[in-house]
């Protein structure tokens, strides 16, 4: 379904509030299906909160969008879709690795996806997060 | 009261207080006299609005993203019980707009809890603002939708056969198989008619007694019964939602012993946005049709 939204209906995002609501949709979903997501969520955001420097907001293609001041590091849709910014080289080596895959709309960028499935994806979810810091913070 | 406990407690009063008072003043003080049209912000930008204005009593409680839903989903059932016996909402418009208000109260809320987490005043004031300015262009701003639903089955009878179950009919003893007729919404059960012209009366009655009053206004024997809607039932579930104007039956010879019977109506629509609504009233209107067509085909088939 967020495949199909994303590729197929991807104009229905220039209508505002649009992808912010589909975004509480997933939440929604999450809520009734898989609430412990939510908590796995919350501590992926109060982890980023608390490295010096950081802030949160509302991604533009709904989800919540992690700063480093004004820069974005990487986004977490509510489905629990982590998509971060990397150079070209840290994300060849982190696709090498296994611990990223190629983003799911922008395969051809710096940027990656990883997909929140399990509990255990929480340590990968915040080692791509703090790296992205890490290199912003150089 | 314990502090968190109170705040939590106005987060759901308050903004509950404020946007059945704003959709009540809209629609009973500055659309008096009117249609009491329901226009798309009240679905979208007051609920938005009403979790905005609740994140902001629970700004320092740190509440967990699942409680927030949580919450967000409790403050819209509020707004949607409290319509139910202030603005005299029926129970099957509010099943209707509940999805709609549960997704943007919540969608509300977690705009709310990221603005007062940047504790930027001047933002957050510019885009309360910006919401509230066009809840009021829209709510002053013309509206008008409307919309026609075809609807067709083939009969294995002749129109001579067919035409004297189209203009009125016994009773439908069918049970309903649409899930919105099976949740309680009156579905139609036999038509009655004074007369076999132009001009004549004809009733519409459904399940739950209501009746539609209408008059015959194109007689073509065998072929096309058309007819105004000139009353509709007094329903909080109809009124001041959806007209329907006009139903029109047309019969087609295929030439082969069948013939094509085709359903139309055409109604209005004061709800709004019409994207979401009109999904509704189409699929209403659809299983309408069928229902009656259906009988049609049933009896005319014997």
């Amino acid at each position: 379904m967020f495949r199909f939204i994303v590729h197929r209906l991807n104009f229905l995002k220039t209508i505002p509030f649009f992808a912010l609501v589909y975004d509480s949709c997933l939440k929604i979903g999450v809520w009734l299906t898989a609430p412990e997501k939510l908590s796995w969520f919350d501590e992926i955001e109060n982890e980023v909160l608390s490295w010096e420097g950081t802030n949160v907001s509302l991604h533009k293609f709904g989800g919540t969008q992690f700063n480093y001041g004004t820069k974005e590091m990487g986004h977490l849709h509510s489905n629990g879709l982590l998509d971060i910014l990397f150079n070209r080289r840290a994300k060849q080596e982190l696709l090498a690795s296994g611990k990223a895959e190629i983003h799911h709309v922008f395969k051809k960028s710096g940027w990656i996806s990883f997909y929140i499935a399990t509990e255990n994806d929480l340590a990968n979810a915040k080692f791509l997060l703090k790296r992205a810091y890490q290199s912003m913070n150089q | 009261m314990k502090a968190p406990a109170y705040k939590e407690f106005l987060g759901f009063l308050i903004p509950n207080i404020l946007i059945i008072g704003i959709i009540a003043i809209n629609r009973f003080v500055l659309q008096a006299g009117s249609e009491g049209i329901l226009v798309f912000s009240e679905f979208i930008i007051l609920p938005i609005l009403m979790g905005i204005l609740a994140a902001w009593f629970w700004r320092d409680l740190k509440l967990s993203s699942k409680k927030l839903i949580w919450y967000s989903i409790l403050n819209g059932f509020f707004a949607i019980v409290l319509s139910f016996f202030f603005l005299g909402e029926g129970t099957i418009c509010l099943i209707i707009v509940s999805p709609l208000i549960f997704a943007f109260v919540t969608t509300g809320a977690f705009i709310g809890k990221v603005m007062f987490k940047k504790s930027k005043q001047t933002l957050n004031i510019s885009f309360v603002s910006l919401l509230l300015a066009v809840f009021i262009v829209d709510s002053i701003s013309d509206h008008q939708y409307g919309n026609m639903v075809s609807d067709e089955v083939i009969i294995k009878a002749s129109s001579q056969k067919i035409w004297k179950n189209v203009v009125a009919f016994d009773k439908i003893d069918k049970p309903n198989n649409y899930w919105l007729f099976k949740a309680g919404m009156p579905s139609p059960m036999q038509t009655t008619v004074t007369g076999y012209k132009n001009g004549a009366g004809r009733k519409c009655i459904f399940s739950n007694g209501y009746t539609f009053d209408e008059k015959i206004v194109t007689y073509e024997e065998n072929k096309n019964l058309t007819f105004d809607i000139v009353n509709q039932p007094k329903d909080p579930e109809i009124m001041g939602h959806i007209d329907i104007d006009r139903g029109q039956f047309l019969l087609h010879d295929n030439g082969d012993g069948t013939t094509t019977l085709v359903g139309n109506s055409w109604y209005k629509l004061h709800v709004f946005p019409t994207w979401y609504y009109d999904l509704w009233a189409e699929s209403i209107t659809r299983n309408v049709h069928l229902r009656v067509m259906e009988h049609i085909k049933v009896l005319s088939e014997k």
